[in-house]
């Protein structure tokens, strides 16, 4: 009979209770919401590390990545090619030339990182060609050609066809330079990436290092992402004596990214459910005030605190239940639309996604794997919110509610 | 005959540290099984205090009072409660009734919380209802109820619970005169036919008429008591009403 008592309560004051279910749905929303931005934040930033920057997998000489010395060298790059496409895990390889540089112009100079690809090859894993919007990109017809990032171009003043001096040690430490002409100017969503990475030929970069026919890097794409652990173990058994790293081990920068943003989100959906609490206290405290009498009379004829709390407790958790189909529903639509549609907050975040590596389109994902999560922290934080209005019940004394 | 409730020295004061107010003042009060006792005196006298204190609502300051051999001043709050759950039936001057519920629940939801089984609930609820008069308004919610009936299902839900007596504060002070007789009729038929023993307070005096014995309080002290008198039809003479 408490189970319908609670209920009927619940109708008493319509606009209240209907009050209350909507903090409910408005709490799950904005806490499935911040989630889904997060999560799509998350997941592109994730694609651009894999896609333009890392690829999946890497290998290297196991010495490389300490100094970039170009001295560590990998060769043979067909067999190589045909030994990795081998384990079905694998979508695309390419070998890159990787050097660190001094880029000079009549505007000023920079230390950027050259990469010497095989532009068909390195298409299929980093997609580089897709990216370049000034400019025609490599031609093959043409020696020394470079790609460079926008950032870099204009710090630079740097236009397609304009030239610049690239200058580096080769494998024998002598000074090398060299003068490259701007094929095309490239643009990713990560700023400090754009501004840091030159793209060559590699033949034109071997020739130049003297190491022809060899390479430094292996950029591996691969079909499904969840495979990442499989292929990496598959090629770490299969080359023991390389180095194979995840783009997780390569780019350590967006492990701490990501959590530093779950970090956020924490406080952005604790400050959601402080709301909640504050709007579900406030309203069942009124709703216990106006039954002062009625209550005092119930405690008179003998209910006991544990049950007056059960029923308060009672009529929370039935608002809660109401509460959360809504809620659900409307976070489910809104990620659904935008994650169509996407988010573009560039006009009020401006460059500071991208300074980040960011993307300032976000398609926010439905945090499916979360949700039970989310709404656990919903229903607690609305049974925590009615303990102190419960409470409050509890210690009506009936003599003095009942003269009121 | 048995005692149901033995008072003794029982006092209460308010205010005790600025202006004091002896709201009842050293009563002794002793009530039989089967009484039909009537608490009378103006306005302020402690009638309300007095009932607080038999029905264990209230603690008195000073003073025992002994409900069926147990001494309730020495009962823990949530003792008290269950102890009245268990013994005292209660009626209010108003405001009686759980208004989410019918006048069925009203009454059930007493017996629910003794954890009495269903059928015994319907029978007795049935069989109360109709001593009420009320068969025909069982599903009715308190909103629907005159006045008169509701304070009826009030006596009703004290009585289902079987208690040891019934406290009823002022129960015909919000009635019109119809109605108040009307409920006068119910209670005392209740204490003829089935024995129960009600103590009430009024200051109505055809309600004091119907009365077999009438304690007199003024200033929180007993000025009169016209004592235990056998069943009789006539209301007992009293020499303090003017
Ligand atoms: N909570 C209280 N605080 C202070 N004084 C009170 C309180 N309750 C009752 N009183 C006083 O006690 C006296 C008796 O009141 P009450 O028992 O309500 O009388 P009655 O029911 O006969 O009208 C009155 O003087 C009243 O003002
Ligand atoms: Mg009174």
């Amino acid at each position: 009979m408490i189970i319908q008592m609670a209920w009927r309560n619940i109708w008493r004051n319509k606009m209240r209770s209907i009050a209350i279910a909507l903090s409910v749905a408005i709490g799950l929303f904005a806490g499935l919401s911040v989630l889904a931005l997060y999560k799509g934040m998350m997941k592109s930033r994730i694609r651009t590390v894999i896609d333009s920057e890392t690829g999946h997998l890497q290998i290297h000489h196991p010495e490389f990545k300490k100094d970039y010395d170009p001295q560590y060298l990998l060769s043979d790059p067909q067999k190589w090619l045909s030994d990795i496409l081998f384990f079905n895990t694998i979508k695309a390889v390419a070998v890159r030339t990787v050097t660190q540089a001094m880029l000079a112009t009549p505007t000023g100079s920079a230390g950027v990182q050259v990469n010497g690809v095989d532009p068909e090859t390195e298409n299929k894993v980093s997609l580089l060609k897709d990216k370049i919007h000034w400019g025609n990109g490599f031609t093959g017809k043409k020696k020394n050609e470079a790609l460079i990032g926008k950032k870099l171009a204009d710090k630079m003043k740097l236009k397609p066809g304009s030239k610049l001096v690239l200058t580096f040690t080769d494998t024998a430490s002598d000074l090398v330079s060299a003068a490259f002409r701007v094929a095309g100017i490239y643009q990713t969503e990560n700023v400090p990436l754009d501004e840091r990475n030159v793209y060559v030929n590699r033949n034109d970069l071997n020739e130049l290092l003297n190491i022809n026919g060899s390479f430094h890097e292996i950029a591996i794409l691969l079909n499904r992402g969840e495979d990442l652990a499989l292929a990496k173990r598959q090629l770490q058994e299969r080359f023991p004596s390389f180095l194979v790293e995840s783009w997780k081990e390569i780019s350590p920068e967006t492990e701490l990214m990501v959590s530093t943003m779950d970090y956020y989100m924490y406080i952005i959906i604790g400050i959601i459910m402080l709301a909640l609490a504050f709007g579900i206290i406030n309203t069942m405290l009124m709703a216990i005030l106006e039954r002062t009498r009625e209550i005092g009379m119930m405690v008179a004829l003998g209910m006991n605190k544990l049950r007056l709390f059960l029923m308060v407790l009672l009529e929370t958790v039935l608002l809660t239940i109401t509460g959360t189909p809504p809620g659900l529903l409307a976070a489910w639509l809104a990620t659904d639309y935008y994650n169509k549609k996407g988010i573009d907050i560039s006009s009020f975040a401006g460059d500071t996604m991208s300074s980040f590596g960011f993307s300032s389109m976000i398609y926010p994902e439905f945090p499916r794997p979360e949700l039970f999560t989310v709404m656990m922290i919903v229903v607690m934080t609305a049974l925590l919110s009615c303990i102190f209005p419960a409470a409050k019940a509890g210690r009506l004394q009936p003599v003095e509610a009942l003269r009121k | 005959m048995q005692t149901v409730i033995d008072a003794h020295n029982v006092s209460k004061v308010y205010n005790a540290d600025t202006i004091p107010v002896y709201a009842v003042n050293n009563v002794h009060l002793h009530l039989q099984k089967g009484e039909f006792t009537a608490l009378v005196g103006p306005s302020g006298s402690g009638k309300t205090t007095l009932l607080n204190l038999i029905g264990g609502l209230d603690k008195p300051d000073s003073g025992n009072i002994i409900i069926n051999g147990v001494d309730i001043t020495t009962l823990s709050a949530n003792e008290l409660i269950n102890f009245r759950l268990k013994n005292i039936g209660f009626v209010f001057q108003s405001f009686n009734l759980i208004p989410v519920l019918t006048a069925k629940e009203n009454a059930e939801f007493i017996l629910q919380l003794q954890k009495v089984h269903r059928k015994e609930r319907i029978k007795r609820i049935e069989a109360l209802f109709k001593q009420i008069g009320l068969s025909d308004k069982l599903n009715e919610r308190p909103a629907k109820l005159s006045g008169g009936q509701q304070q009826r299902v009030a006596v009703a839900r004290a009585l289902a619970s079987r208690p040891q007596f019934v406290l009823a504060d002022e129960p015909t002070a919000n009635l019109d005169s119809r109605s108040a007789s009307n409920l006068l009729d119910i209670m005392a038929r209740l204490n003829k036919e089935e024995g129960i023993t009600f103590l009430f307070s009024t200051h109505d005096q055809r309600v004091i008429d119907r009365a077999r014995r009438v304690i007199t309080l003024v200033d929180g002290q007993i000025s009169n008591d016209t004592a235990a008198v056998p069943v009789t039809h006539e209301a007992p003479v009293s020499t303090e009403k003017s």
